[in-house]
């Protein structure tokens, strides 16, 4: 397994409720496997990614990258671990806007010395070579959201957590930049989507349903 | 990086840059304003402070204008000063009233000094001041201008012709002997006169001082038979007033700096409240806490030191002014004294971008990653 969970329990302490949003999950993604994690809203499927890309610490259970145990990790540690092991991409995108096409992709290396010409690969890779230079508002959904691949893998990560990639896309966009995920799979790299569009299972290898905080 | 964030909102970020430039003009110039006013104070005074001088004590006979007699030092007195400063240049000083005439003018009655060296106290700005006057005499620059003679010219002084050899520079108010509306003669002229005050020169107000203490001491044991009189602690309290007023208008300019870092501070909270979600992706993709740190504390600083740099270039400008005006040379503001000011203006803006940087920078690097991306 290249990143999993083990009974996982997430807890929220609003006041005097605590609000359990992850019920002990058990989750797994192998490497150069597709998975897509569906469900209806507020299930904690957001919750349960940002546990695995280690952006949050689970209330009780394991996170594993890798094979190791991850789960008490600092603060630096958990960022570097997110740097060597952890691509996101997101359904807002989150592209700087200051920054060109190919300075996104760069970011998350400008303080570790720069990618040494793998953002512009990555680019020509995602079919944005001629967009290098253009700003965020010069590009469109679909090219935004292959510069936000493109940076996710610049560290060359082990594995990709999507956040409703194509929430934001028309149709044509979306399986655009689901065919270019699938291919990443098909490298090597293990992808997890959480979604609630259909049509990602045309893409994955496996579904995983998550129903009131536990994986069905 | 830290500039590109910068440039993507040039009004916000020009105007807390126009703050820190304010800050540092009111500074700078404030203290250049005070040194300047010393220094212009300083040269009013001259080399005056290490003077100091000594005349016989008044002795009244009774009460009333009438009962003042006109007292001088004997001979025995003057070698007793002298021996009182050793190493210090001592002179003698006569006067009295002569007549002086000039061309077609009916003859003026002057008050004239006689000294054995009028190079020690008097300096010539047309002509010169020999080290023994014999032939000629020197005329005071007011003199001068009120009845039109030059170096060379040829005056009477009481029935005796003489030579001007030498027109002489306006002296300060606060110089003992002031020659300005009176004339110098050679001490043959003054010879039925006794020395009417002594006055001694040393190399530092602070040996005047001493030296004038020295003389209270010795020479007024028994009686009182001298009166000192000296600058030095005039000055001395001028120029602590002065610095205390150079205090104060700085104090006046860090206000205005510290309300320029509250601006900065305002900006950086702003910014990083704009950019929390672009901070939280860079933080989820692996982008450590302390970089965010970094490069936020860097457009802050970079804020306060292009705002600052700016600043020393206006108030190098505003000092020069001053300095045009106030000592009649711009370049002076070039002193070290000024730049002092100037350097000490832009630490201070640097200083305090970076300390109102550090809590926005601070609380934009710390925010957990889901939080901001949560929205």
């Amino acid at each position: 397994m290249i990143a999993e969970l083990e009974g996982v329990v997430k807890r929220y302490d609003s006041g005097d409720e605590t609000l359990t949003v992850l019920e002990g999950v058990d989750f797994g993604v192998e490497r150069g496997e597709f998975v897509t994690v569906m469900g209806p809203s507020g299930c904690g499927k957001t919750t349960m990614l940002n546990v695995l890309g280690l952006l949050d610490e689970p209330s009780e259970g394991v996170v594993r990258l890798d094979g190791d145990d991850v789960t008490g990790l600092n603060d630096r540690e958990r960022t570097e671990a997110r740097k060597d092991s952890v691509g996101f991409v997101f359904q807002y995108f989150y592209l700087i806007p200051s920054l060109t096409a190919e300075e996104n992709v760069e970011a998350p290396t400008v303080f570790s010395g720069g990618s040494g010409g793998r953002a512009a690969e990555l680019l020509e890779k995602v079919g944005l070579g001629d967009r290098k230079d253009h700003k965020p508002s010069e590009l469109s959904g679909g090219q935004k959201q292959r510069v936000a691949i493109a940076r996710a893998l610049v560290n060359s990560p082990d594995v990709i957590l999507a956040d409703e990639p194509t929430g934001n896309l028309d149709k044509e966009t979306g399986d655009e930049t689901l065919g270019l995920i699938r291919d990443l799979c098909d490298e090597g790299v293990g992808v997890v989507a959480v979604t609630h569009d259909e049509r990602i299972k045309n893409y994955s290898d496996r579904d995983v349903r998550l129903d009131d905080g536990v994986v069905v | 990086m830290a500039r590109r964030n910068l440039v993507r909102n040039p009004l916000r970020s020009g105007l807390a840059c126009f703050g820190i430039v304010i800050g540092v003009v009111a500074i700078a110039s404030l203290g250049i304003l005070g040194f300047t006013l010393q220094a212009g104070f300083m040269e009013n005074m001259g080399d005056t402070a290490n003077q100091v001088e000594v005349t016989p004590a008044t002795e009244t006979d009774g009460p009333g204008i009438g009962s003042l007699t006109q007292q001088t030092f004997s001979d025995r007195e003057v070698r007793d000063i002298r021996r009182t400063a050793p190493g210090a240049e001592v002179t003698p000083v006569k006067q009295g009233r002569v007549d002086l005439e000039y061309g077609d003018d009916p003859p003026v009655p002057r008050t004239a000094y006689a000294v054995e060296n009028p190079g020690a106290l008097f300096e010539a700005k047309q002509g010169r001041v020999p080290a023994v006057l014999s032939g000629g005499i020197l005329v005071g620059s007011r003199v001068a201008e009120s009845i039109e003679v030059n170096a060379g010219s040829a005056v009477t002084v009481d029935n005796s012709s003489y030579r001007v050899v030498g027109i002489l520079k306006e002296e300060p108010w606060t110089a003992p002997v002031n020659p300005n509306f009176n004339i110098v003669v050679p001490e043959t002229e003054l010879r039925d006169t006794g020395y009417r005050r002594v006055i001694i020169e040393e190399d530092s107000a602070e040996a005047a001082n001493a030296t004038a203490q020295e003389i209270r001491e010795t020479m007024n044991r028994r009686e009182e038979v001298v009166e000192v009189q000296e600058n030095s602690d005039l000055i001395e309290r001028v120029q602590s007033q002065q610095r205390l007023l150079s205090l104060f208008l700085i104090a006046v300019g860090s206000i205005s700096l510290f309300v320029a870092g509250v601006s900065i501070l305002n900006v950086m909270l702003m910014s990083t409240v704009e950019r929390r979600e672009e901070i939280g992706v860079l933080r989820a993709v692996g982008v450590q806490r302390t970089s965010v740190l970094k490069i936020l504390l860097a457009e802050a600083t970079l804020l306060g030191f292009v705002g600052g740099a700016v600043g020393v270039v206006i108030s190098i400008l505003v000092g020069g002014v001053i300095n045009h005006f106030m000592l009649d040379n711009a370049l002076m503001v070039f002193r070290p004294g000024n730049l002092r000011y100037v350097g000490m203006a832009l630490g201070f803006a640097v200083g305090i971008s970076l300390l109102s940087g550090a809590y926005p920078a601070w609380k934009a690097a710390n925010e957990r990653p889901v939080e901001a991306l949560r929205g």
